[in-house]
């Protein structure tokens, strides 16, 4: 899953970025409104974290923008400020939820499952199909109750297939929810994800559609 | 002397009583000294009638009085009286006098005489007395008196009427100086409400509605007024980017912390020290806003609009966690207050009742005797009877596994306290959870005592 992350303070950005790359999700960074604003824009997110204090543009406006060009990615909604005005105004500038900084790491990590699981349409943080059981909690798969090693790349495809489940999922949009942008996409290495995952979890998990794409078919 | 009405007063009763008294006075010695020019008149008339009667009977005195034709001269003791003599020092008199005389000196003057005499009896009267010479050149003496009490009785009644004309001056003088006092004052009662009622007309108050020796100090209050907000203004946002410049590094600091690779061992105090940094500046924040409540509160704040709007963004968040928050709210509800302290006590209770609540919220705004009521029912566990004064106290978290400072309600009920408002937590009636009912006085000194 692909998350962009709007925060103008590095550290923080950074702190962000470990967490949720600890639970197998992609993050790219945008450091000002501006920045925020174009990739949002150009980008498919699975979520965006958007600080509303960033600099050049701020970002209840990025928000409208986005919102207003129909893009429909769920928002959490990160402020510093006491007021709840700020809030209240993201939240009818169309973010989905609003965090208060100080704010726990994990509660971050926690709204930001909630939020993917909502986008999935379910209430469990546990993806299983098959004996494969997929934790989103902390990026743990198993196979039978053994815990199955697997690199952040395969954990990034399985995670997007898991949470797109009963839907064809092509190459291209794969690569462009597991890679981030600054890095390379090459749409020909899903085909080795995809083995590797098959080695490891078996070969009924993953459906291949010939020429269209790959799909984990519901219950 | 502090009130200016009293000042008024008590200048403009000095100042008639001064003019009445004067004007009394003068006309009263006016009025005594004409009556007394009157009476004289009379009795020059009266001598000069005696004398036009002597002459056409010089030859017998004796027939004077049947030209003399006042009857009070013929009633005894009338106090109206005439008195000839002779050359030869005989005495005609009018029968009033009866057997007495008037008390004639000798040494009179050719001129005609008027003075004061006393009767036989004690009766004063006053006396016009002439020697004169006839064309034969005898010389007889004579005198016309009129009793006083005639005159005592005009000098009466003249100061009765006095004292009833001034009287009435006095009456009208009075209720208008009582009258020209309340025109006078009131631009300053208005001013007076004005002030108080500045929130309803917003915040300037228009100096070209007063006269224009009141409209400078209108313009000095506007400038006060402003300034003072602007100072209470100042000091919160500084508050504010004090907090927003400090949690941004607590948060990196409790981040590092969490993400530490064996941060069991090192975490717990860690992390407990950086909750009491947080709580603290919650808490100073807090108090920072509490202590100018009373400057804050020039602002109307839309109750009714801003609980609609926090509902909406709450019902979003509710539906999120598959939870549903129902509001109602009387419409045009509206109270003296910061809009951003009634939306920190609207938004902690909410943020209160989402995190606890199971399915159900439900929001109801309403006027209420002593200013406006705010109930937040919530089908949650509900906090126990003997936990819920701790609640409201600074720094006690009640439940340590749901994430937050625990500052929230009791930050709630110290910006109320500091309205005069109150919180009361209490079990939900109907939703079974819990009940956080907020009372906020409309004008803020309504609660305080």
């Amino acid at each position: 899953m692909r998350i962009l992350l709007c925060e103008d303070e590095p550290v923080l950005c950074d702190q962000i970025k470990r967490l949720l790359a600890a639970e197998g999700r992609v993050v790219d960074v945008a450091n000002d409104g501006q920045e925020a604003c174009f990739l949002g824009l150009t980008e498919p997110y699975d979520m965006i974290i958007l600080d509303l204090g960033l600099p050049i543009l701020d970002g209840t406006s990025v928000l409208k923008e986005w919102r207003a060009k129909n893009i429909a990615v769920p928002v959490l909604i990160l402020t510093a400020r006491d007021a709840w005005s700020d809030r209240v105004d993201g939240l009818d500038a169309g973010a989905d939820d609003y965090m208060t900084k100080p704010f726990h790491l994990p509660e971050l990590a926690a709204r930001v499952r909630a939020t993917l699981r909502r986008q999935a349409g379910r209430t469990s943080p546990f993806f299983e199909k098959g004996g494969v059981l997929l934790d989103t909690r902390n990026a743990r798969v198993t196979l039978n109750g053994v815990p199955v090693d697997l690199t952040a790349l395969e954990i990034a495809v399985l995670s997007y297939l898991f949470h797109n489940s009963g839907r064809l999922i092509s190459r291209t949009e794969l690569s462009e929810h597991i890679y981030s942008h600054d890095s390379d996409r090459d749409s020909n290495t899903i085909a080795v994800f995809i083995n590797r995952l098959r080695k490891k979890l078996g070969h009924d998990l993953i459906q291949t559609m010939r020429g269209r794409g790959y799909m984990i078919l519901t219950d | 002397m502090r009130s200016l009405r009293r000042r008024a007063w008590v200048s403009g009763g000095l100042v008639s009583l001064i003019a009445v008294t004067t004007g009394v006075l003068l006309l009263y010695s006016f009025l005594e000294s004409e009556a007394l020019q009157r009476f004289d008149l009379s009795l020059r008339e009266r001598h000069t009638q005696a004398v036009v009667a002597l002459s056409r009977f010089a030859d017998d005195p004796a027939r004077v009085d049947e030209v003399l034709l006042d009857p009070e001269y013929d009633r005894p003791a009338s106090g109206r009286y005439w008195q000839v003599v002779g050359p030869d020092g005989e005495i005609y008199a009018s029968a009033s006098l009866l057997e007495a005389t008037l008390p004639l000196s000798n040494e009179a003057a050719p001129d005609l005489a008027i003075h004061d005499a006393q009767g036989a009896d004690g009766e004063p009267y006053r006396m016009a007395h002439q020697v004169i010479t006839l064309e034969d050149g005898t010389r007889w003496e004579v005198a016309v008196a009129m009793a006083l009490a005639g005159l005592e009785l005009d000098r009466a009644e003249a100061r009765r009427s006095l004292a009833v004309a001034f009287s009435l001056m006095v009456l009208v003088g009075l209720a208008g100086m009582v009258a020209q006092t309340a025109i006078m004052l009131r631009p300053i009662r208005r001013l007076r409400q004005d002030v108080a009622h500045r929130w309803e007309k917003g915040e300037v108050l228009d100096s070209s509605d007063y006269p224009e020796e009141v409209a400078p100090l209108v313009d000095d209050i506007n400038y006060l007024l402003q300034r003072n907000l602007e100072i209470v203004r100042r000091s919160r946002q500084q508050a504010a980017d004090l907090a927003h410049a400090l949690k941004t590094p607590s948060a990196i600091l409790r981040n590092e912390i969490m993400l530490l690779p064996d941060r069991e061992q090192v975490a717990g105090r860690a992390l407990d020290a950086l909750d009491r940094l947080d709580a603290q500046l919650a808490r100073s924040l807090a108090r920072i806003r509490t202590s100018n409540t009373a400057e804050a509160s020039n602002i109307r704040t839309d109750v009714t609009a801003t609980v609609q709007r926090f509902s909406r963004m709450f019902s979003k968040l509710a539906a999120n966690a598959d939870k549903a928050l129902t509001v109602e709210a009387t419409p045009g509800l509206s109270l003296r207050a910061d809009p951003q302290d009634f939306e920190e006590v609207l938004g902690n209770i909410l943020d209160n009742a989402l995190k606890w609540s199971r399915t159900r919220i439900v929001v109801t705004a309403r006027n209420h005797a002593r200013g406006i009521e705010i109930l937040v029912q919530d089908d949650g566990p509900g906090i126990p009877e003997e936990e819920r004064s701790a609640a409201l106290v600074s720094g006690k978290r009640l439940d340590a596994s749901v994430p937050g400072a625990g500052l929230g309600l009791a930050i709630t009920a110290e910006l109320l306290k500091a309205y005069g408002g109150k919180i009361e937590l209490q079990r939900s009636e109907d939703l079974g959870g819990l009940a956080v009912l907020v009372i906020w006085p409309t004008a803020p000194t309504q609660l305080a005592g």
